[in-house]
């Protein structure tokens, strides 16, 4: 018997359902400050560009970010210093950049049970 | 002399009579009464004074006594100003600032976890409550950027199919140190979860929504290798999108009798002192892309090798590909794609590959207006596990596949009751279907 191929179908078709939602995923985002937003003209004389990207809030971040893999964790768990350790564990466990662990931090700290 | 008393005569025969007048009774008795009057008070004076003089005499005593106690008091002061002065005169340096803060109250302990109970009913076997599981998860958090964290699995278990009785567990699952040096690099050391795919560290008990893990997590792979890991992620942009990546090296897999044999493969026993000289790397790169707030695609593509046998002569590799998709905060889909190959001494070369796919969708999506209908979670998952070796005339292929349908219905957010049937096809005759009640809680 020969040896397979070290990747066989299966791979290849996550991988290319992977790509084409990742193409799909690329129109359907709607990030802030895109570039195909219709410019408003006023009656300035320097027309009014697409707005500046702004920051993911806290709220944003923790929205997008705490229910991949559980439901969400109501703020009201827990007090603001265990929040600070799970946030610790949590940007470890699932690859958070540190910025954006901080306003997550700061979003459940300030809903904090106590 | 004599003329001072004829003098003092005459006068007195001279003198008006009312110096020589008579003092009536009632006059005397009152002058008798009045005497008595001042000698009583004055007798009374005089024990007063008496009295008042004794009081005096114990003040003076007293007064002497709280004298002495006060040159006591500050001789004693003063020798234990001259002992301090001395004890300072013989100190040595002061300790060095430390670099991490601990000046301040900024630690914190706390335990996490989750617990499991199963009822297990095999196709041809008698129905029983299978297992008991109790899996905390200790933090200590010693200040803004450090943080040790260890999980340990406590499984009771009956024994049944293989023997009678049952059997309890104790499980190191894994303990490992973390110190985040910058926003985007942490550096991890100890017995970590491996980040071969994400199932290991995402995919706890309560976390997986079906009672059973994917059929190739346990046959193909190490959940946990003792070492040192650099990981972290990158923010690209402003819209959360994320680069993460991790890079480690650990003890890696062994042979349990220290030979190339294909049967003594280890895949989590290489522990201590190391069974041969060269330990295993491994990394993972991965994408996470959200669209939205419970839109999101994540895409990652891990591989570890190293020496397996003692003698150093045969490569364990393993390569995953992982993905998941949310649609909504209702449908997810996620899986993961394994391969491994390993050389042996006596079956040449076994590739090994198996793959799992499984699909979430919570019936509160429907917006039907039935009681309890919102709390239900549908699960389906396809996982397939096979290998293959060939040593000439020798071939051998086993081959599992598990079609599994089942729900979670959650009593809370974080207390689940889980259900499933498990559909089993395989060349392993022990292989049976089975119906599966889990009860799960993550704290």
């Amino acid at each position: 018997m020969h040896n397979p191929p070290f990747f066989s179908w299966p791979a290849l078709a996550l991988a290319a359902g992977c790509a084409f939602s990742l193409v799909g995923a690329g129109r359907a985002e709607a990030a802030p400050g895109d570039t195909n937003a219709v410019a408003v003209v006023t009656s300035s004389p320097v027309p009014v560009g697409p707005a500046p990207k702004r920051s993911l809030s806290g709220a944003e971040l923790y929205s997008i970010h705490c229910n991949r893999c559980h439901a969400e964790r109501y703020p009201t768990e827990r007090t603001a210093a265990q929040w600070k350790t799970i946030m610790l564990h949590m940007q470890v466990r699932a690859s958070i950049p540190g910025q954006q662990a901080r306003r997550i931090l700061q979003y459940l700290q300030e809903n904090s049970g106590r | 002399m004599t003329g001072l008393l004829t003098a003092g005569s005459a006068l007195w025969m001279a003198a008006p009579a009312r110096l020589h007048a008579e003092v009536s009774d009632a006059d005397f008795k009152a002058l008798q009464e009045t005497v008595a009057k001042l000698a009583g008070e004055v007798q009374s004076l005089r024990q007063t004074n008496q009295l008042v003089q004794q009081l005096h005499e114990q003040d003076q005593v007293q007064l002497q006594q709280l004298q002495q106690k006060l040159t006591e008091t500050q001789q004693t002061a003063v020798d234990a100003q001259q002992k301090i002065a001395a004890a300072a005169a013989t100190q040595t340096q002061p300790l060095p600032r430390v670099p991490i803060d601990e000046t301040t109250v900024n630690h914190n302990f706390q335990i996490l976890g989750d617990a499991e109970i199963q009822y297990a009913k095999a196709d041809g076997g008698n129905g029983s409550f299978y297992l008991a599981d109790f899996a905390p998860i200790f933090l200590y958090r010693g200040g803004d950027n450090i943080l040790f964290e260890a999980g340990f699995d406590t499984t009771i278990a009956n024994n049944a199919p293989a023997g009678g009785g049952y059997t309890t567990t104790f499980n190191l699952s894994f303990a490992q140190l973390d110190y985040v040096m910058t926003d985007w690099l942490t550096l991890c050391a100890g017995d970590m979860l491996l980040p071969l795919g994400t199932y290991s560290e995402r995919g706890a008990g309560w976390l997986n929504k079906l009672p059973d893990d994917p059929l190739v997590r346990d046959a193909l792979l190490p959940s946990s290798g003792v070492g040192a890991q650099l990981r972290g992620a990158l923010p690209l942009g402003e819209s959360g999108k994320i680069f993460n990546y991790s890079i480690y090296g650990v003890n890696g897999p062994s042979s349990a009798d220290g030979s190339g044999l294909g049967s003594a493969l280890d895949l989590g026993g290489n522990v201590g002192p190391n069974l041969h000289a060269d330990p295993a790397g491994g990394g993972r790169v991965g994408l996470f892309l959200p669209f939205k707030p419970h839109y999101d695609l994540e895409l990652g593509l891990s591989a570890m090798s190293g020496e397996w046998d003692n003698a150093g002569s045969h490569l364990w590799t393993a390569g995953v590909v992982d993905a998941s998709l949310h649609l909504g905060s209702c449908f997810e889909v996620k899986g993961e794609y394994v391969r491994t190959r390993f050389g042996t001494d006596d079956l040449g070369m076994i590739s090994q590959e198996g793959w799992w796919t499984q699909v979430g969708y919570k019936l509160s999506g429907l917006n039907l207006e039935l009681p309890g209908i919102n709390n239900v979670e549908l699960i389906g998952r396809y996982d397939v596990v096979h290998g293959a070796y060939d040593s000439g005339n020798n071939a051998f292929d086993f081959n599992t596949r598990r079609y599994t349908v089942g729900y979670v219905y959650y009593i809370t957010s974080a207390l689940l009751f889980e259900g499933d049937y498990e559909f089993l096809h395989s060349n392993d005759p022990s292989q049976a279907n089975q119906f599966i009640l889990q009860l799960s809680y993550g704290f």
